[in-house]
């Protein structure tokens, strides 16, 4: 047992000091503050003031005037401010927005840029449409510049006699104008052309709006404890957090078990370790080493996840308790994959021909991704709670369920614990076999039915 | 005394190969064997099979009293074939867990892994890693790794290929000591001088078989000598008078000097005065048989057909060629 200790903190240091393994872990949360602080900053500049000309042709006459009332700086500068204040009211409605909405507040400004400058032209109909589509080429700037043509239909305000539907319009644009003022046009164009067919009928524009508005309303969630609003993106969010939280600890330390176990392999010292210690010695103590680096990964990014719900005030959204079962799930999911790593390691002599062998491992990790969405959507159906027993993924779909809105019943949770066990017990099993037999092996790279053979063997 | 290793009708195959032939084998404690034979004569199966790296089809392996090497591993030094370092460790990092990895007591100390780098002429790569080193001095690196925990039994599998000659000495010297300690050393080589200089016994392996096992002495007295190194006083000289001696089979020329061959039977100190007597000498020398003779006799007497004696005795002297996991 001694001697398991001493290669598991050898293992454990030598791949926790290195440069390549502290960089790798905190760059990546270093990266996200990077990004949540310097993103609003490098989007607060400020995109060029657009102006230029919006040429009309319009037969019905009735269309010009209301688009340039839309498109007037002030309506449009109008318009914008009541979005942004939707869009903060939306933002904090969802946890820790109310943070992100007072951070975002300038980005948001900058998306919609400066209020552009457009000067509305009527055409009459004499003009030449081929002429006034050229004027759309070319790269000059300033008021005097054409950015787009409509030509409005015949039938747009009125309809012809027997049609059902109304005409419209067409829109020729410049090269390269920004979107926004695409979108600004059209909806410029439809409220303007709205406008002008009610005022054909004896309706009233003010009464129609009231009795087609429906507002979006959100939903409130009734527990024991209370009322809440529901909460979907956290709904969705947390499971997703729990899962990748496991995904990715399990697999730093599966990955690190592999690359060190082909290191020992190829420059044989793997014989030299076996003089002091057993096959099944050394493979323990290299697994609970990185095991022990999977935890510093989890503990860091649950720690971070802890500390980011904290300070934001929304710890009680957290059932603590989950963090346990994290514990528990990760420690099964870990040694099953540290198992297979551990195996295919021992079993090769380089790690590019780890890679066919890693293919299946990799593919079973991305089940739980693709079992994400219909998991925790429907955390109680059927084909959850069979998922949630089957190994190697059981693990990640409990998680999923356990962090969804409706958590399994604790009898499941506590079967997919024992044959987690069970499967842990199994791939320990196969990969000792493997490991004894392959350490030792060199040569032509095995498939895995060199492994089950090297199973039978040992 | 009881015995350090014994082998007990073991045998080994791989796949269709058999690697070791129903072998028995004692080692006594305080002896210094020597493997040798060829490569992928089974030295190295035989070997792990001592350590419980590989285990037998059959037979019984008992060492230093215990069923298996597994459970006397902290007492017993094995230095592989296949050896290697960690590449990114330092050297004194790599000593100290070595001897932590072995010690029953899984301690290690500073100072006794500075005395042994001092020894070898190492002192000062204690903080280089293990990768910025020299092949011969990682190779004795892994012999310090393989002696520092004071082990009673060091075997050490082909402990000198790849040194060059200054090394290699040095290392021979520090394999000697060990021995004189008490430690019980078995070690195995394919160069057959190697084992000639340092070995009290022998144990020759061809093609999974023992073929020999004894004493240097006794090999060397077995073995008789029957051949003279003969060079005339006069460059030239006609030494058709020696071929009539009584005790003189035939003379056959290599080079400047005459292998003289002597009947079976005769006594090589009266043949010698004969031989002085008949013709004048500037050197006469009673040609001792190197293992290498009596390696190559036993494989053609054993009647192996078909044996490249040429490719046998280059194997034999040939250090450049590493032997293969067999």
């Amino acid at each position: 047992m001694k001697k398991v200790l001493h290669v598991a903190i050898r293992e454990f240091l030598s791949t926790v000091l290195t440069k390549g393994f502290i960089i790798g872990v905190l760059v990546t949360p270093a990266l996200i503050s990077f990004m949540v602080i310097m993103m609003p900053m490098l989007m607060n500049e400020e995109p060029p003031r657009i102006e230029g000309e919006v040429a009309v042709l319009d037969p019905t006459g009735e269309v010009v005037q209301g688009l340039a009332e839309y498109l007037k700086p002030e309506a449009i500068a109008e318009r914008r401010s009541e979005t942004q204040a939707k869009a903060k009211e939306v933002m904090e409605q969802i946890p820790g927005g109310a943070a992100n909405a007072a951070m975002a507040q300038p980005s948001l400004d900058a998306l919609l840029g400066e209020v552009p400058d457009l000067d509305i032209v009527r055409l009459d109909s004499g003009h030449d449409l081929e002429t006034e589509k050229d004027r759309l080429i070319g790269d000059e700037t300033g008021p005097e510049s054409r950015l787009a043509l409509i030509t409005v239909h015949q039938d747009a305000v009125e309809r012809t006699e027997g049609e059902e539907v109304f005409g419209s319009y067409d829109l020729f644009v410049r090269e390269k104008l920004d979107d926004r003022i695409i979108d600004e046009i059209r909806r410029g164009m439809r409220t303007t052309l709205v406008d002008a067919r009610i005022r054909q009928t004896d309706l009233d524009r003010a009464t129609i709006e009231a009795l087609t508005h429906v507002p979006r309303i959100s939903s409130t969630t009734v527990t024991e404890k209370g009322e809440k609003e529901t909460n979907e993106v956290l709904n969705m969010l947390l499971p997703a957090g729990f899962m990748i939280l496991l995904l990715i600890s399990v697999m730093t330390g599966g990955q690190y078990l592999l690359t060190t176990t082909v290191e020992e392999k190829s420059s044989r010292v793997v014989e030299v370790l076996l003089s002091a210690v057993s096959p099944m010695q050394l493979m323990t103590g290299k697994i609970l080493g990185q095991m022990g680096v999977g935890l510093v990964i989890l503990a860091l990014y649950a720690g971070m996840g802890v500390a980011g719900l904290i300070s934001f005030a929304m710890l009680g959204l957290l059932d603590l308790s989950l963090l346990f079962y994290l514990l528990i799930f990760y420690v099964i999911a870990y040694f099953v994959m540290a198992s297979m790593m551990a195996a295919i390691g021992a079993a090769v002599n380089e790690m590019r021909e780890a890679q066919t062998l890693m293919t299946p491992v990799m593919v079973t990790l991305m089940i739980p991704w693709m079992l994400w969405l219909p998991i925790t959507r429907n955390p109680n159906s059927l084909f959850a709670t069979i998922t949630s027993f089957i190994p190697p993924i059981n693990t990640f779909v409990m998680l999923l369920r356990m962090t969804s809105t409706s958590p399994p019943p604790m009898w499941q949770v506590w079967v997919t614990i024992a044959i987690g066990l069970l499967s842990v017990w199994g791939a320990l099993w196969f990969a000792a076999k493997v490991f004894r037999v392959g350490l030792l092996m060199f040569g032509k790279p095995p498939n895995f039915a060199t492994l089950i053979k090297w199973v039978k063997m040992a | 005394m009881s015995d350090a290793i014994t082998l007990n009708g073991v045998t080994k195959t791989f796949g269709t190969k058999v690697a070791v032939r129903d072998l028995d084998l004692v080692v006594p404690t305080g002896a210094i064997y020597g493997f040798i034979g060829p490569n992928g004569a089974g030295k190295t199966t035989t070997i792990r099979m001592i350590m419980s790296i590989l285990f037998p089809d059959c037979g019984q392996i008992s060492v230093l009293g215990h069923e298996s090497a597994l459970e006397a591993k902290d007492r017993i030094g094995y230095l592989p074939e296949e050896r290697g370092l960690y590449k990114k460790m330092k050297v004194g990092a790599f000593l100290m867990y070595m001897e932590r990895l072995k010690r029953d007591s899984g301690t290690s100390s500073r100072s006794r892994v500075r005395g042994w780098l001092e020894k070898v002429g190492l002192a000062d790569v204690e903080n280089k890693k293990c990768e910025e080193l020299s092949k011969g001095m990682q190779q004795k690196i892994q012999f310090i790794a393989t002696v520092i925990h004071e082990p009673e039994l060091l075997i050490l599998d082909e402990p000198f290929s790849g040194l060059d000659p200054v090394n290699m000495r040095l290392l021979r010297d520090l394999v000697l000591e060990q021995g004189r300690k008490g430690s019980t050393v078995i070690f195995s080589t394919h160069v057959m001088d190697q084992a000639e200089q340092i070995c009290d016994h022998i144990v020759m392996i061809n093609d999974g078989d023992k073929v020999l096992d004894d004493n240097l002495d006794d090999i060397r007295r077995r073995f008789d000598p029957r051949t003279i190194l003969f060079e005339s006083l006069e460059i030239g000289a006609d030494v058709t008078p020696l071929e009539s001696l009584p005790s003189v089979e035939g003379i056959t020329r290599k080079g400047a000097h005459h292998e003289i061959s002597l009947k079976a039977g005769s006594d090589p100190g009266q043949a010698i005065r004969e031989i002085v007597n008949a013709a004048p000498a500037s050197r006469v020398e009673l040609h001792r048989p190197t293992l290498e003779d009596i390696f190559v006799q036993i494989v053609t007497e054993g009647g192996t057909a078909g044996v490249d004696l040429d490719n046998l005795r280059a194997g034999l002297r040939n250090d450049a060629a590493a032997g293969g996991a067999s």
